[in-house]
């Protein structure tokens, strides 16, 4: 039996439209900082953090090797440092991988992102294409999820009033979460007439653009019982790629999510995962996302998110009570942020918007055009 | 914050970097042969069957090779989902709103991501076909196809195609024989036999009055073919017929076309023809052999 691995330490900052007055290393700092204090934790060579884990995106940064500007924010300065430059849950995979191994027994799990810097996120997710056949007919990720959109429109019940709803709560959630001020706060008929982005994305469905960071302590279990009193414990993670090639998936059929879930749970030894999770953190970069990647987990009835949505099934699963993706976080950061959130909500520092006694979570990622690669990670306290 | 905006300088930069990007020899052969010859072709996996566009050299699900199984593809296809792009980027080959569709080309397995022009998006759905339209000046990607555009059916639609068509589809069409027509048809085929137009000698023949001329009953099977079943588009090979009443004038002929069979090596198909009068009483029978509508690529 492997070791397990608790997160120990949870911070991020607040995600906002333009932090123009910060630097990624600034906003690190206002993360790494309370992790430290939290834990007690330091960089000494004995008995400091074992290695650091970075995400961040070169494009996003405009800079190649985008961590060496981070690296003495990071406790890399001379010492260990990894980088992850997919989405930002695979450091908690990453880190759950090196404490397991036995190569160290702590690490820094610390992501940030500027969507603001670039002229447009879609010019960012355009380059994710290959140049032939893809680039050329103007693919980004907003165009791919408009036809993943409408092959699960055409395959759900999920319908326009739905999605609005989806919206319209996501924003009274977030008013809960101070980590989210600018949270769009919108009524289901503004959200209704919200012009089309990519039918039927409407312009209200797509998650804000956001800057902000976020970290964790990862500890082998004895190291985390000595500093936190409250460790969450990775009990299972699994994920999925799907091809590349949108047309050789079919889009609607949560493939690549189902198989990554059910790694996930199989680890965590879940049979059904119906009824299982106390809170539940998906990444709805679009509206559509939640019933349907909801579906993906297994935790709603294939093609029904519809009648999910209209039963007050987001609130009963208490899903995304941080006001999800749509509440804003950067795109590489939305799993991790998934994370740190049903961390905290396990370790019962969530604020006004706890759940009471919540003993297990699920936190999921996404990356890719319409959602080609999927991770779920389940946490759990004693 | 201490300070405000005014006190932040920022660098206004631009990530831009010439580079070439080799396609790979599978890819290299796809955009080459599209490019001079405006071809289309995508690659089948001796495995599964499946095929692939765009090319690659290894099936994903049979890890077998494939690069050499070039398949040529029509240029035809069928939409099998879309979304209509309202936001402006630069990166875009149209300017908004276009339709980004995923295109099944006939014979591929694998939509193809591109674009749709000359349908408006409330007209726009899933099914419909649409044909490549093959840029002027190429670029060496997948725009050396502009863009997809729908295939319009000609004003009057095509009939039933032979894989449209079943064993036991039936049609007819019936009319009333007069006077005039048999006139007429007389003097169209040059056919002034006294037996169709000579009342006093036609009471001499086994009929006692004049009758119509074979051949013109028989022609009314000419609309059931042509214009019903198979339909517009049709070419008839063959119509053999024996007659077995004659047609007075004042009869009403109805002629049918019954599919008995279909040729599978020529793609023809056999029928089996009546006429019958008002009486129900069988006037001729007959087969057909026709080639039904082919539909255009």
């Amino acid at each position: 039996m492997a070791r397990r691995v608790g997160i120990c330490a949870v911070a991020q900052t607040t995600y906002q439209r333009d932090k123009w007055h910060e630097r990624f290393q600034g906003m690190a700092l206002e993360v790494l900082e309370p992790l430290l204090a939290q834990t007690g934790l330091d960089f000494s060579e004995d008995k400091g953090i074992g290695m650091s884990i970075s995400v961040s995106d070169d494009i996003f940064d405009a800079r190649t090797i985008s961590d060496n500007g981070m690296t003495d924010v990071l406790g890399a300065h001379m010492r260990c440092e990894e980088k992850i430059a997919q989405e930002g849950i695979q450091a908690l995979y990453y880190g759950l991988a090196a404490i397991q191994g036995g190569h160290v027994d702590t690490a820094l799990v610390l992501g940030h992102c500027k969507e603001s810097q670039g002229q447009s996120r879609n010019m960012v997710t355009h380059m994710a294409f290959d140049p032939f056949y893809t680039r050329p007919v103007g693919l980004d990720f907003t165009a791919a999820a408009g036809l993943q959109a409408q092959a699960y429109a055409d395959r759900s019940d999920v319908g326009d009033t739905h999605l609005a709803d989806i919206v319209a709560r996501a924003g009274r959630m977030a008013q809960l979460n101070p980590a989210t001020p600018e949270a769009p706060v919108l009524t289901r008929e503004e959200v209704l007439a919200s012009p089309m982005l990519a039918d039927p994305i409407r312009a209200h469905h797509a998650y804000p653009v956001s800057d902000g960071a976020v970290g964790m302590i990862l500890a082998a279990e004895e190291t985390a019982l000595a500093i936190c009193d409250h460790p969450v414990w990775i009990t299972g993670v699994g994920n999925c790629m799907d091809s590349f090639f949108l047309g050789d998936r079919d889009l609607a059929s949560n493939f690549a999510l189902k198989q990554a879930a059910a790694r996930a749970y199989q680890r965590a030894g879940i049979d059904q995962p119906r009824d299982r999770f106390d809170v539940v953190e998906v990444s709805d970069q679009f509206a559509y996302q939640q019933p349907m990647w909801m579906e993906g987990l297994g935790l709603v009835d294939e093609g029904c998110g519809g009648a999910w949505i209209a039963g007050g099934g987001p609130d009963a699963m208490n899903v995304n009570r941080s006001g999800g993706m749509l509440a804003g976080n950067p795109l590489i950061l939305g799993g991790l942020v998934r994370a740190a959130e049903v961390a905290l909500q396990l370790m019962g520092l969530a604020g006004e918007r706890q759940v009471a006694d919540a003993r297990r979570g699920l936190a999921h990622g996404v990356m890719g055009p319409a959602g080609q690669f999927h991770s779920v990670a389940i946490l759990e306290r004693d | 914050m201490d300070s405000g905006r005014e006190d932040c300088f920022v660098v206004e930069g631009k990530l831009a970097l010439p580079y070439q990007y080799f396609a790979g020899q599978t890819g290299s052969r796809f955009l080459t042969a599209l490019e001079k010859e405006k071809k289309i072709q995508g690659v089948r996996c001796p495995s599964c069957d499946k095929v692939y566009v765009p090319p690659r050299s290894t099936c994903e699900r049979c890890f077998k090779p494939i690069a050499d199984n070039w398949v040529e593809l029509k240029s035809t296809g069928t939409v099998t989902g879309f979304t209509v792009i309202r936001y402006a980027e630069p990166h875009q080959p149209f300017p908004p709103p276009y339709i980004q569709a995923l295109i099944k080309l006939d014979e591929a397995d694998t939509p193809l991501v591109h674009v749709v022009r000359g349908v408006g998006p409330s007209e726009m759905k899933t099914g419909l076909r649409v044909k490549a339209e093959f840029a002027r000046k190429p670029t060496s990607t997948i725009m050396d196809i502009a863009c997809f555009r729908p295939v319009r059916k000609a004003t009057a639609a095509m009939g039933y195609t032979y894989d449209e068509l079943e064993v036991g589809m039936s049609a007819s069409f019936t009319k009333t024989i007069t006077e005039t027509d048999v006139y007429l048809f007389a003097g169209i085929s040059g056919d002034f036999n006294p037996m169709h137009v000579d009342e006093v000698f036609a009471k001499q023949t086994p009929f006692g009055t004049r009758i119509a001329h074979g051949a013109l009953p028989q022609c009314l099977i000419a609309p059931v073919l042509g214009m019903k079943l198979p339909g517009l588009g049709t070419v008839a090979l063959e119509i053999n017929t024996r007659f077995r009443a004659p047609t007075y004038f004042g009869d009403t002929i109805t002629a049918t076309a019954e599919v008995t069979e279909k040729l599978e090596e020529k793609r023809w198909v056999r029928m089996v023809l009546t006429w019958t009068n008002q009486d129900e009483k069988l006037v001729a029978e007959g087969t057909a052999l026709v080639l039904p509508p082919v539909p255009m690529d």
